[in-house]
């Protein structure tokens, strides 16, 4: 009995898996086949991009701020707070900026899309959009995972910035260190970690590659979940939690992995 | 003093009927009246469908829809060995009990199903194995009308309507407009006043009239319809009934229609195809199924 419900829920997962990559090839695939749905496009940029401004300025901030507050400390032990800067930058373009930025998306807008794409599902209009002839995934997965993968890197650069600002108030107000200072050691360890192709410091491609996949991740496994959704509006809720649930873990996940990657194929 | 009253005093001996209506149990009064009006109803719809009746360039009507021998499973059968066809102009009216799997045949018909036997074939194109991208071209053949009407409800009614001919044909906008406005026109609505609203702020007939717009915006060769007119009030219900007639009569278009309504599908079908037990358990006119002896037809008219 055990066995048997073992058994079914593991084909279940792999099913469900399948269907996932299934999803995401044919929505990037459409990304070069006619018609494109510019305007939907535009759209979905607007809502995920624009959208998301005002918590990515938020948690970018103030993560910076507190980063600031707790490195000093430290610090100031050493009597190392001239480089503050350098610690700052380091952590938010590497880590914190994409994986707070992709946190913040998984949550703001993965559960929208899973939302209305649940909605639109229960209340057939999925299947209506397939009897006037039209493929689902072409028209609302394509435009969001394409907006998705635009715009979060354009996310993470601002919480990046927002968050090094951040860092520069505390050095300012609570070390007493010049900005000129603070914003030198940031250049200096964005031209540390060295370059790809001479020019492209090799801590902007990673601080730009992972929001690119967090893009992907959080665009699909919402469109994925949203897409599924069965059981009324109950069916929404659960697609929705699912949605910011495993979005939020894969992003944590992947993280690792692609640090490993990237540091395999882009050494300092 | 009641009538009643004043034959008593009169000593008067009753009618035997009115005996038996005074008699009978409210409930049951108001179903035999219900019965009565039925009865009335069909004589009507029997003499419409007299015109009906197909010439003999019509006998050999070519058939458009057809099920053939088709059986659907899921964890449990859904539907076994169902067969039936609609020929050109025809409105095949599916009926059954509620579950009965009415609303797969639909989504057989479209090629959102595929069935595990059998043939599904759309002007004697056999859909059954078609790829994803040549299902989408035979769907354009057909308009559907969904229950809740399924309207987008990010967009406008204009737009709504306008979806499938910006998707599938190279109007300009002009032409679009124009389309959608003789659309809304024939649904009975007022373009100027509808167009820029959104589903949202329809009611539940307007929006199935909108519904039945944006199916015929491509002017479609088939249309289907589910439960086209349940939820709906009486009055609602015979305008909706009216205007599937009115297609049929005026378009020429073939249906099928999904529907639990036994009174409006008596009104608007030319065929009936009753699904119980998995089963097609009757196909036929709709004099045909009053005639019938069969005890759950019987049953099942009488239900009503």
């Amino acid at each position: 009995m055990i066995l048997d419900s073992l058994n079914d829920s593991a084909k279940r997962g792999v099913y469900s898996l399948q269907e996932f990559f299934v999803l995401a090839g044919k929505a990037l695939g459409f990304i070069f086949v006619k018609p494109f749905y510019t305007a939907d496009l535009f759209q979905q940029m607007d809502a995920i991009g624009v959208g998301s401004l005002g918590i990515v300025l938020l948690t970018g901030f103030f993560t910076g701020m507190v980063l600031a507050l707790q490195s000093a400390v430290q610090l100031q032990t050493f009597g190392a707070t001239d480089y503050i800067g350098r610690l700052i930058a380091g952590s938010m373009i590497r880590e914190l900026g994409p994986v707070l930025a992709g946190l913040m998306v998984a949550g703001r807008v993965g559960s929208g899309i899973a939302a209305q794409l649940g909605s639109m599902r229960v209340t057939e209009q999925i299947d209506a959009l397939n009897t006037l002839g039209t493929d689902p995934i072409k028209k609302l997965v394509t435009p969001r995972v394409l907006a998705s993968l635009i715009m979060l890197p354009v996310l993470t650069v601002i919480n990046d910035f927002v968050g090094i600002l951040g860092g520069n108030v505390i050095a300012k107000f609570y070390l007493g260190k010049p900005a000129a200072l603070y914003w030198r050691t940031v250049f200096d360890q964005m031209l540390s970690g060295g370059f790809t192709l001479h020019y492209i410091p090799n801590d902007f491609i990673q601080g730009l590659a992972k929001p690119f996949v967090f893009g992907g991740i959080i665009s699909l496994v919402a469109c994925h979940y949203g897409l599924k959704t069965s059981g009324g509006t109950e069916g929404v809720g659960i697609a929705t939690t699912r949605t910011v649930v495993t979005a939020s873990i894969l992003i944590l996940v992947v993280d690792y992995f692609l640090t490993q990657i990237i540091l395999a194929l882009f050494p300092s | 003093m009641t009538d009643e009253e004043d034959r008593r005093g009169k000593g008067e001996r009753r009618v035997p009927n009115e005996k038996d209506e005074t008699a009978m149990p409210r409930r049951a009064r108001d179903s035999g009246r219900v019965r009565a009006a039925i009865r009335t109803e069909l004589q009507e719809v029997a003499g419409e469908n007299e015109d009906k009746q197909p010439s003999p360039a019509e006998a050999s009507q070519k058939s458009v829809i057809a099920l053939e021998n088709v059986s659907l499973a899921f964890e449990e059968p859904i539907l076994q060995n169902v067969s039936f066809t609609a020929k050109e102009g025809e409105t095949v009216v599916v009926v059954g009990e509620s579950g009965t799997g009415k609303s797969t045949i639909l989504k057989l018909l479209l090629r959102l199903l595929v069935p595990d036997q059998g043939r599904v074939r759309i002007d004697n194109e056999d859909i059954t194995h078609l790829t994803f991208d040549d299902a989408l071209k035979v769907r354009q053949k057909m308009g559907m009308v969904f229950q809740g009407a399924a309207l987008f409800d990010s967009m406008t009614v204009y737009e709504n309507v306008a979806y499938p001919l910006r998707e599938h044909t190279t109007l300009d906008e002009d032409a679009i407009e124009a389309r959608v406005r003789e659309k809304l026109t024939f649904v009975d609505l007022e373009p100027d006043k509808v167009m820029d609203q959104l589903p949202s702020e329809l009611s539940g007939g307007m929006k199935k009239r909108v519904g039945v717009a944006r199916g015929l915006s491509n002017n479609p060769e088939i249309m289907l319809y589910d439960e086209p007119t349940s939820g709906l009030d009486p009055l609602t219900t015979a305008t909706i009934t009216y205007l599937i007639l009115k297609l049929q009569r005026e378009l020429g278009v073939t249906s099928v229609v999904v529907s639990h309504d036994i009174r409006s599908a008596f009104r608007m079908a030319s065929k009936i195809a009753l699904l119980a037990n998995k089963r097609i358990e009757f196909f036929g006119t709709p004099e045909e199924m009053t005639g019938s002896d069969d005890p759950y037809i019987r049953e099942f008219l009488g239900g009503f």
